[in-house]
């Protein structure tokens, strides 16, 4: 799972009002090499929610990128590298996303998140 | 005979029934073999019973008596079939009209980029994908708009073959799968910038519910199109051959029940979209969906026998031979439903999420 949709995922439990980010709890962290877009990337840089990124990225054990981030900064090389690392090439292999609210674990197995639901929590 | 008469004829016989097994058989040369059939998630010992199970759920009439437990029945069917239809049928799990001159695998990807232009699917934009199964349209729909396609898949199975079939493609980086329920669907409000289904929300109880979660996790001004399973107004419930038809439908493709063609406009204007545009593309000037199908008596012969022999080995599950045969008759009730017109499996609707709601 890449840090690009672990931005768009969120807790539907019952009951929780704001489930969203879900922390990452990382047992393995694999990294793939992609080709560097840039269009791409200022494209999602509109669409990320930037402090949860920057989070899960230093959960995934990433520490490069900023707290805070304005669209003057993706004219910098080393900024676009990074965040390009960050969002498309670090992959959660194995671990799993909690919920804010309840602290119910979503497991992440073989690089994909299961967020299926228990009876009770539907 | 001569000895070197002798080989050559074995030779000769050992090629055919390579040709007519391994070539003719498989749907793609590089795709699924069929000494990979499983169950899917369900251990090969259970497969027998996981299968009368299904089938004996969706013997009772119409009414599915519990609305709750048709997800976990649908996710069984797709552990059961997920296989055969890899081997037998291809990566993309659904119909597209038939295109002379242009093959099976041309024309479903013909189909599917039709979803994406349709939607406006572009480069830098997020599209979700409802009922994502084995991930076929999604590598089709990435590759031709350059969007990044996330898809949703209720069976884990599936999950993971689709995972298995991102990593060799080309458009890997383009792609994700999320193993969860579109019927609540683990994504934050106003998300996605657009989104399809092909041939999946048929599985949804209700529409209405698999409707207003891709609203509410849509963008507004986003575009949504599906290509829906529907009878069509050539159906007449009072008479007993459309309704066998149908029911043989919903009976061996996992459906709680199958929609009219008017229900789906309705259902989506309920929950609060605008509809744009709707148009069963099963309707000439289209060709023949279903003459896919007609794999013929001696296709069904050399696939049960293949699968016999290897059921006997151990290698493909006990039941399997059911699953494929519960198949081929539903093959037979598909063809039916497309040759009088009363079923179409591609009502396309396209809507939009209101700008201010």
């Amino acid at each position: 799972m890449r840090l690009l949709t672990h931005n768009m995922l969120s807790s539907n439990i019952k009951g929780v009002v704001n489930g969203f980010p879900l922390r990452i709890e990382a047992e393995k962290v694999v990294e793939k090499t992609v080709e560097m877009n840039g269009d791409f990337l200022k494209k999602m840089f509109e669409k990320v929610d930037w402090k949860a990124f920057v989070d899960a990225s230093r959960a995934m054990g990433y520490n490069e990128l900023p707290e805070e981030a304005d669209p003057s900064m993706l004219d910098s090389d080393e900024f676009l590298n990074n965040f390009h690392h960050a969002l498309l090439e670090l992959h959660l292999e194995e671990g799993a996303l909690v919920c804010p609210e309840t602290g119910r674990r979503f497991p992440v197995t073989k690089g994909i998140p299961n967020m299926l639901l228990h009876e009770d929590e539907v | 005979m001569d000895s070197l008469s002798l080989l050559w004829t074995a030779a000769i016989l050992a090629a055919g029934l390579y040709w007519f097994f391994c070539v003719l058989g498989p749907a793609e040369q590089k795709g699924k073999s069929a000494t990979a059939i499983s169950g899917g998630s369900i251990s090969a010992e259970k497969v027998q019973d996981k299968y009368k199970q299904y089938w004996s759920f969706f013997l009772r009439p119409k009414e599915i008596e519990t609305a709750e437990k048709v997800p976990d029945f649908v996710d069984t069917f797709y552990n059961l079939v997920t296989d055969i239809y890899e081997w037998g049928w291809g990566q993309s799990f659904h119909f597209s009209p038939s295109i002379p001159g242009k093959s099976h695998r041309e024309a479903t990807r013909i189909h599917e980029e039709m979803a994406a232009d349709l939607i406006e699917a572009r480069p830098g934009q997020r599209i979700l994908d409802v009922g994502c199964g084995v991930g076929g349209p999604m590598r089709a729909i990435a590759a031709h708009s350059g969007a990044n396609v996330v898809g949703i898949t209720i069976n884990e199975y599936q999950v993971q073959r689709a995972r298995l079939h991102n990593k060799k493609a080309r458009v890997e980086s383009l792609c994700e799968v999320v193993c969860g329920n579109f019927l609540h669907m683990p994504f934050p409000d106003d998300s996605f910038d657009g989104a399809y289904s092909i041939e999946a929300t048929c599985h949804a109880p209700k529409l209405d519910e698999v409707y207003a979660q891709v609203f509410r996790v849509l963008k507004p001004g986003a575009l949504y199109v599906s290509y829906e399973w529907v009878t069509t107004d050539k159906f007449r419930g009072e008479e007993a051959g459309h309704v066998e038809t149908i029911e043989g439908i919903e009976r061996g493709d996992a459906l709680p029940g199958l929609r009219s063609y008017a229900d789906i406009a309705e259902t989506a204007r309920r929950v609060g979209f605008q509809v744009l545009k709707e148009l069963d593309l099963a309707l000439p000037p289209s060709h023949p969906w279903w003459t896919r199908l007609k794999m013929g008596r001696i296709g069904y012969w050399r696939n049960h026998l293949l699968i016999s022999v290897l059921s006997a080995l151990g290698i493909a599950p006990k039941g399997t031979l059911h699953v494929h045969h519960m198949l081929f008759q539903t093959a037979d009730h598909l063809t039916r439903g497309g040759h009088t017109g009363i079923f179409s499996p591609m009502h396309m609707i396209l809507c939009r999420k209101p700008i201010s709601t």
